[in-house]
């Protein structure tokens, strides 16, 4: 009887909660919403009705952002590097990790120690040297730079990650069924432990292609051709451009953020576990 | 197969990610304390001299760097403080069980997604004083003054908190849920039977148990608000005058627009130095709210 009655009144007590939290999401999202839909208007009715809804869906605004960015190459481009990045930090933290984990000697304590350092070094400070470094490999303004340096400073969160999982999820048994059988380090690796990290792998995953995709201080120094640029270079180099007719930047700026807008509705539920995840699990 | 052999395999798997790390984050960040010790500069490129801490010394008469630094504690301590504060309202507010709490978690996390970049020109446009500035809008509809966010030296820092805030507050939330769906129901069940009123309850339960949450989100909070640059670059480019300049964008200034490789190097010595001494403190912090709650 009384918890009946205090389900009840709880339930009837969150209708105030409720509704004040749907106001704040909508105050929340009225940027977002703002962003969209100016896009299709002219800046007098984005004057006069900021916040209406378009009345026609005009894509020439879209057409311009879209050959001003040259859009199908920059986001070819910054695939391209997402991907060779995300991939590599993902291949070379799990062994790594997988290393590190299998074997506890003083050596790799102190390795591991090295990478988890990094967590808090902010290496942007070397910017000048890497910059060096960089032109030196004969690597300046190519996607390659961008990958190697996204790689290098990506794998220290993922080598920790990983590390914790395999500690704590991933069975012995089966490794040394398969030592026994003589298979070796590589091979026991990736047919028995690798398949079993899909979970870690993916929040590693997620939170690198954020990180990558968003990134903008690597590509602005060591990328400057038009024919290597990424997607956030080109809203930047754009930007000026447009002054007058404000409106028009709105397309370029919603063309910057859509593969991710889209990423997000489509893996949403995977995105905030993985950030969750790579938080809280270590 | 023999042990040493094994053990020679399992030291390969080591090398990739050393490699990358060494090179490209561990090297460059170690040459640059040699680095800020010299006369290095886009000048001065080879056969470099040691001046010592002259560098170090000149930093005190700069008022862009000196900015940059004081700019960035303010931008870093308000992002923690606040970041935590309002996400973990947030995270208790949507563990309730509300109809749309599915939606609403949705919506608080989608500007998490986007390219700092990319708020900064939106909220460039949302925060002016033009036609286009949704804010002022708002604030002359009711009968205020137009209020020049980004344009105000004493305002500014404060509007790219604000659009920070707006961006990850929801972050922050996302880690703090995770951390609530952990605390067992009986403690509720346990303190209601006692007595105790919801605020006791969020005081004396929910607050301690959010420790490891609360470490890593003030932590990580601290760190990045220390390296902000993105926002600051596309939201007020470092002004009026220095007033939003921060650490990171004064650094690219000197080192890259200036060409004073060796006095942005010393700057970046000064840089890690407070993000280990802050960090640390906060760390201690950390630990003793910790302590205190056992």
């Amino acid at each position: 009887m009384t918890s009946l009655s205090r389900k009840g009144r709880t339930r009837k007590g969150n209708w105030p909660l409720e509704a004040a939290m749907i106001v704040l999401a909508v105050l929340f999202f009225i940027p977002i919403y703002y962003l969209i839909v100016t896009t299709f208007k002219s800046p007098e009715q984005a004057t006069l009705h900021p916040l209406s809804f378009p009345s026609s869906f005009g894509f020439a605004h879209y057409r311009d952002a879209w050959h001003a960015m040259d859009y199908p190459k920059v986001l070819g481009n910054t695939a391209i590097v997402a991907v060779s990045s995300v991939v590599g930090i993902i291949l070379f933290s799990s062994m790594a990790a997988y290393s590190l984990a299998r074997r506890e000697h003083a050596v790799n304590r102190v390795i591991f120690f090295f990478f988890l350092a990094g967590m808090m070094v902010p290496f942007q400070m070397g910017l000048v040297s890497l910059f060096k470094l960089i032109n030196s490999l004969g690597i300046m303004d190519t996607l390659l730079a961008v990958i190697c340096v996204n790689i290098g400073g990506g794998v220290v969160l993922a080598i920790f990650l990983f590390k914790s999982f395999i500690e704590t999820s991933v069975p012995l048994e089966l490794e040394e069924a398969a030592f026994i059988d003589g298979a070796s380090v590589q091979r026991t690796f990736w047919l028995i432990a690798f398949p079993l990290l899909t979970p870690v792998t993916a929040t590693v995953a997620i939170l690198s292609t954020l990180n990558v995709w968003n990134d903008f201080l690597n590509p602005l120094l060591f990328l400057q051709s038009r024919d290597n640029s990424l997607i956030l270079l080109e809203v930047y180099r754009n930007i000026g451009q447009f002054s007058v007719d404000w409106t028009s930047l709105f397309p370029m700026l919603l063309l910057g953020v859509a593969p991710l807008m889209i990423f997000y509705l489509v893996m949403q539920k995977y995105i905030i576990k993985g950030v969750a995840a790579g938080a809280l699990k270590g | 197969m023999n042990r040493t052999a094994r053990e020679f395999q399992y030291g390969l798997f080591l090398i990739p990610a050393f490699l990358f790390y060494v090179l490209f984050c561990v090297y460059p960040f170690a040459t640059m304390f040699y680095y800020s010790l010299t006369d290095y500069s886009i000048a001065k490129q080879t056969g470099l001299h040691f001046v010592g801490f002259r560098n170090f010394s000149e930093i005190a008469h700069y008022d862009l760097l000196l900015a940059g630094i004081k700019n960035s504690l303010i931008y870093a301590v308000l992002m923690t403080v606040f970041q935590t504060a309002l996400g973990i309202l947030l995270a208790v507010a949507l563990d309730k069980k509300l109809k749309t709490r599915n939606v609403l978690r949705s919506v608080f996390f989608l500007p998490a997604v986007f390219s700092p970049l990319v708020i900064g020109f939106l909220w460039n446009y949302l925060l002016s004083t033009s036609d286009a500035g949704l804010i002022n809008r708002a604030l002359t509809s009711i009968g205020l003054d137009k209020v020049n966010f980004l344009g105000d030296s004493d305002l500014a820092l404060y509007a790219v908190v604000f659009t920070q805030l707006w961006q990850w507050t929801g972050w922050a939330m996302v880690i703090f849920l995770a951390n609530l769906q952990s605390i067992s129901k009986d403690y509720y069940e346990a303190a209601a039977i006692d007595g105790a009123t919801s605020s006791q309850q969020f005081w004396r339960i929910t607050l301690p148990l959010l420790q490891p949450s609360v470490s890593v989100v003030s932590v990580t909070a601290m760190i990045g608000g220390l390296k902000v640059f993105d926002i600051v670059m596309s939201l007020t480019g470092g002004g009026p005058g220095n007033a939003t300049q921060t650490i990171m964008t004064a650094y690219i200034k000197t080192s890259f627009d200036e060409g004073f490789y060796s006095f942005g190097a010393a700057y970046g010595v000064v840089f890690f130095g407070a993000v280990l001494v802050l960090t640390m403190l906060l760390m201690q912090l950390l630990k003793k709210w910790g302590g205190s709650n056992r």
